[in-house]
C-alpha cells in the first residue's frame, strides 16, 4: 500500500516574541523558545483512518499546519501525496483536504452555496464546474434545502458539514481533520464520524488523518494512531495495541449478588457498594497481566456468588498519557 | 487567465457581501453628496483667489474637490490591503484560503480589488456631482492622460498598501505606514491646500509623497486641460514611484509571509 503522508525526524520550534520593554531591559536575553513537535516520524498509508490523539497543546494542530503548508518545519521533512511541502506547499496543497474546527472560516453574511462557489474558485475550477460541483457536495452532505440559506443562519453541525464540504471541494486523496466534532452534540458528533468512516473512507478511499483528543472517537474510526504529549511521540498502533500493552490496571465494575465479602488477591483491589435488594456494586482495579482478570471471575464464581453484569470503565486520556509517561520512564533509551 | 478568474470570484464575493447589507450604497451616496456640499460652502468662505501659489489659476472647489477624490484612492491602498488581510484573520477565512492553491499574493490582492472599485465609481461620483451640480469644468478631453495618472497613482500607493500588509502579518498592529503616509500625505501633499501655500521646511516633505505628484498632474488634466508635455514631469515621478515602491512593498510581503510562517502566526491578530 503506499504512503499518503511521511514525517521524518519532524520538529517545530516556537521562538517567542519579546515585548519592547523585554528587549530594553535585557538587551542580550535569548528569546524564550517553545517545543511543539520534537522529533516525529510516522507513514500513514493511502487508505485508512490514522488518529492524532493527545491533549491541548500536544502538537496535533501543529503537525496539520505543517503538512498543510501554514507553518514550516525547523527541522526534519513532511511529504504529501510523494511531495515536500516545503518545497512545493502549493502542489500539496492540491492533494490535501483540511477541515478545522473553526466556525468562523466561513463568510456569514453569504450562503453556504455562495460560500462554496467561492472557495471552489480559488481551488481553480472554472465558475460552471465549481457551481455543479458545489450543488453535488450539497447534496452528498444532505444541505440541499438549506444551502441558500446565509451561512449565519447555521446551527454548528451544518457549519461543520459545510467546512468538510469546502475540504472536498478539489477531491483531494487525503484529508486532514482537526477535531471536527469537538463543538457537536453526541448525535451529530456521531453522525459525523459515521460519515467520516462508511462515506469518505471506505466509498471514496480518502486518507483521513484525524486529530483528535478523543479516545473512544480514536477508537471508533481510526485504524492506527499516534499518542502525541507536549510534542513528543508517546505511542503508536492500534488503539488496542497501545492500551493493552501499558503497565497498571484495569477499573472493572461488575453488579454481583450473594457476595459476602470480595476475594482477596495482591493482583487486584476491590471494592463494595450495597445497594437494595441484595445486589451489590463491585469496584475492582486488576492488574493488567493477563490472567488475573480471569482469576476475579473464578474466584468470585467460587463463593457461588452471581455475576448480573459487567463492564470494563474506559481510561480517561489523561490516565493513559500518566502511564504511558510512566511507561517512558522505565523503558531504557 | 486563471489568476485573472480567481480575482473575478474575490469581486462577486465582496459584491455579494456588499449588496446584504442593504441600505450600505445608498448611504454612501449621500455620504460623497453631502461631502462635496460641505466643501462647496468651506470654498465660498475661504474664496481663495486662483493667483493663490500653487492653485495655479484653478477654483478653489474645484481643486479640493479632486484632492477629496484621490485622497479616497490613497485611502483605499492604505487600509485596504492590510485592513482586508487583518479583516480575513479575525473572522477566521484567511486560513480557509491559505489552504487552497491561491497564491497569497492573489488574495491580498484579490481581497483589495473590490475597494478599489469602488473607489473608482466614488471618484466619478464625486467628478459628476461637481460638474453637475456646482458647475466645475472639467476637460474630458484630457481623459486618457488622466487614467494613465490614475493607473500609476493606484500602482504607487499598493506598494506602499502592501507594505502596510507586510506590517500587518509581522507585527500585526502598529503599521507605522498607514499613519504616516496617510496624515503626511493629508498634511502636505496638496489635498486641502498648496504645499507651496506653505513654509518650506514643512512644504517640502510633500516632494517625498506621491500624492503630491499625482494631484499635480491629474489638476492639470482634468481642471486646466494642460498638454501631455506639462504632465510629463509629474508622470515621471509616478513611475519612479511605482518602480521603487511597487517591488519594494511586494518584497517585504513576501519576507512577512516567510517569517509569519516560520513562527506560526499566519492566522494570529
Amino acid at each position: 500500500m503506499s504512503v499518503a503522508v511521511l514525517a521524518e525526524n519532524l520538529t517545530k520550534v516556537y521562538v517567542k516574541r519579546r515585548s519592547l520593554r523585554e528587549m530594553a531591559l535585557r538587551p542580550f536575553r535569548r528569546a524564550e523558545r517553545v517545543t511543539a513537535l520534537q522529533d516525529i516520524s510516522l507513514e500513514t498509508r493511502a487508505g485508512e483512518i490514522y488518529g492524532l490523539l493527545g491533549p491541548n497543546g500536544a502538537g496535533k494542530t501543529t503537525f496539520l499546519k505543517i503538512l498543510a503548508g501554514l507553518v514550516l518545519p525547523s527541522a526534519g521533512r513532511a511529504v504529501v501525496g510523494g511531495v515536500d511541502v516545503a518545497r512545493d506547499d502549493r502542489a500539496v496543497k492540491r492533494s490535501i483536504g483540511f477541515v478545522t474546527s473553526d466556525e468562523r472560516s466561513f463568510y456569514w453574511r453569504l450562503t453556504g452555496r455562495e460560500n462554496l462557489d467561492f472557495f471552489a474558485r480559488l481551488y481553480g475550477l472554472r465558475s460552471a464546474e465549481a457551481h455543479s460541483t458545489s450543488a453535488g457536495l450539497l447534496k452528498v452532505m444532505d444541505m440541499e434545502s438549506i444551502a441558500d440559506r446565509s451561512f449565519m443562519s447555521y446551527s454548528t453541525g451544518m457549519k461543520q458539514r459545510l467546512a468538510i464540504a469546502r475540504a472536498l471541494l478539489h477531491d483531494p486523496p487525503i484529508l486532514c481533520l482537526d477535531e471536527p466534532t469537538r463543538s457537536l452534540d453526541p448525535i451529530a458528533a456521531k453522525h459525523l464520524r459515521r460519515f467520516v468512516v462508511d462515506r469518505l473512507n471506505r466509498e471514496r478511499g480518502k486518507t483521513v488523518l484525524l486529530a483528535t483528543h478523543n479516545l473512544q472517537e480514536a477508537e471508533e474510526m481510526c485504524g492506527r494512531i499516534v499518542v502525541l504529549d507536549r510534542g513528543r511521540v508517546l505511542r503508536q498502533g492500534s488503539v488496542t495495541g497501545i492500551t493493552t500493552g501499558l503497565p497498571g490496571r484495569d477499573h472493572y465494575i461488575l453488579t454481583v449478588r450473594g457476595l459476602d465479602a470480595p476475594p482477596s488477591d495482591p493482583r487486584w483491589r476491590c471494592a463494595l457498594e450495597r445497594h437494595e435488594d441484595g445486589i451489590l456494586r463491585l469496584s475492582a482495579e486488576v492488574d493488567r497481566d493477563g490472567r488475573a482478570f480471569s482469576d476475579l471471575l473464578r474466584a468470585l464464581l467460587e463463593t457461588r456468588a452471581v455475576i448480573l453484569s459487567c463492564a470494563r470503565r474506559e481510561p480517561s486520556l489523561q490516565e493513559i498519557f500518566d502511564l504511558m509517561d510512566q511507561d517512558a520512564e522505565r523503558s531504557p533509551g | 487567465m486563471r489568476t485573472l478568474r480567481t480575482l473575478l470570484a474575490f469581486i462577486r464575493r465582496d459584491f455579494l457581501i456588499e449588496v446584504s447589507y442593504r441600505t450600505s450604497f445608498i448611504m454612501q451616496a449621500f455620504g460623497i453628496f453631502f461631502s462635496v456640499l460641505i466643501w462647496y460652502y468651506v470654498s465660498r468662505v475661504v474664496a481663495a483667489p486662483s493667483t493663490t501659489p500653487g492653485l495655479e489659476g484653478v477654483d478653489y472647489f474645484a481643486y479640493v474637490l479632486l484632492g477629496l477624490a484621490l485622497l479616497h484612492y490613497l485611502s483605499s491602498a492604505l487600509m485596504s490591503f492590510g485592513g482586508k488581510v487583518r479583516g480575513e484573520q479575525m473572522t477566521g477565512t484567511l486560513e480557509a484560503m491559505l489552504l487552497t492553491p491561491t497564491s497569497i499574493g492573489t488574495i491580498v490582492l484579490g481581497s483589495s480589488l473590490w475597494d478599489f472599485l469602488l473607489t473608482s465609481i466614488k471618484v466619478v461620483t464625486y467628478l459628476v456631482i461637481g460638474r453637475l451640480f456646482f458647475g466645475v469644468v472639467i476637460h474630458l478631453g484630457n481623459l486618457l492622460p488622466a487614467l494613465l495618472i490614475i493607473a500609476l497613482t493606484v500602482l504607487a500607493f499598493s506598494g506602499l498598501g502592501i507594505l502596510s500588509a507586510a506590517f500587518v502579518l509581522y507585527l500585526k498592529r502598529g503599521d507605522p505606514i498607514t499613519y504616516l503616509v496617510a496624515s503626511g500625505s493629508a498634511l502636505v501633499g496638496g489635498v486641502f491646500y498648496p504645499p507651496e501655500d506653505m513654509p518650506r521646511w514643512l512644504g517640502g516633505w510633500s516632494h517625498l509623497l506621491p500624492i503630491t505628484y499625482a494631484l499635480r498632474a491629474l489638476r492639470r488634466a482634468l481642471l486646466r486641460g494642460s498638454r501631455f508635455s506639462e504632465l510629463w514631469p509629474d508622470i515621471q515621478a509616478l513611475l519612479l514611484f511605482v518602480a521603487v515602491l511597487l517591488p519594494f512593498g511586494i518584497l517585504a510581503f513576501r519576507f512577512a509571509v516567510r517569517k509569519a510562517r516560520q513562527e506560526g502566526s499566519l492566522v494570529q491578530y
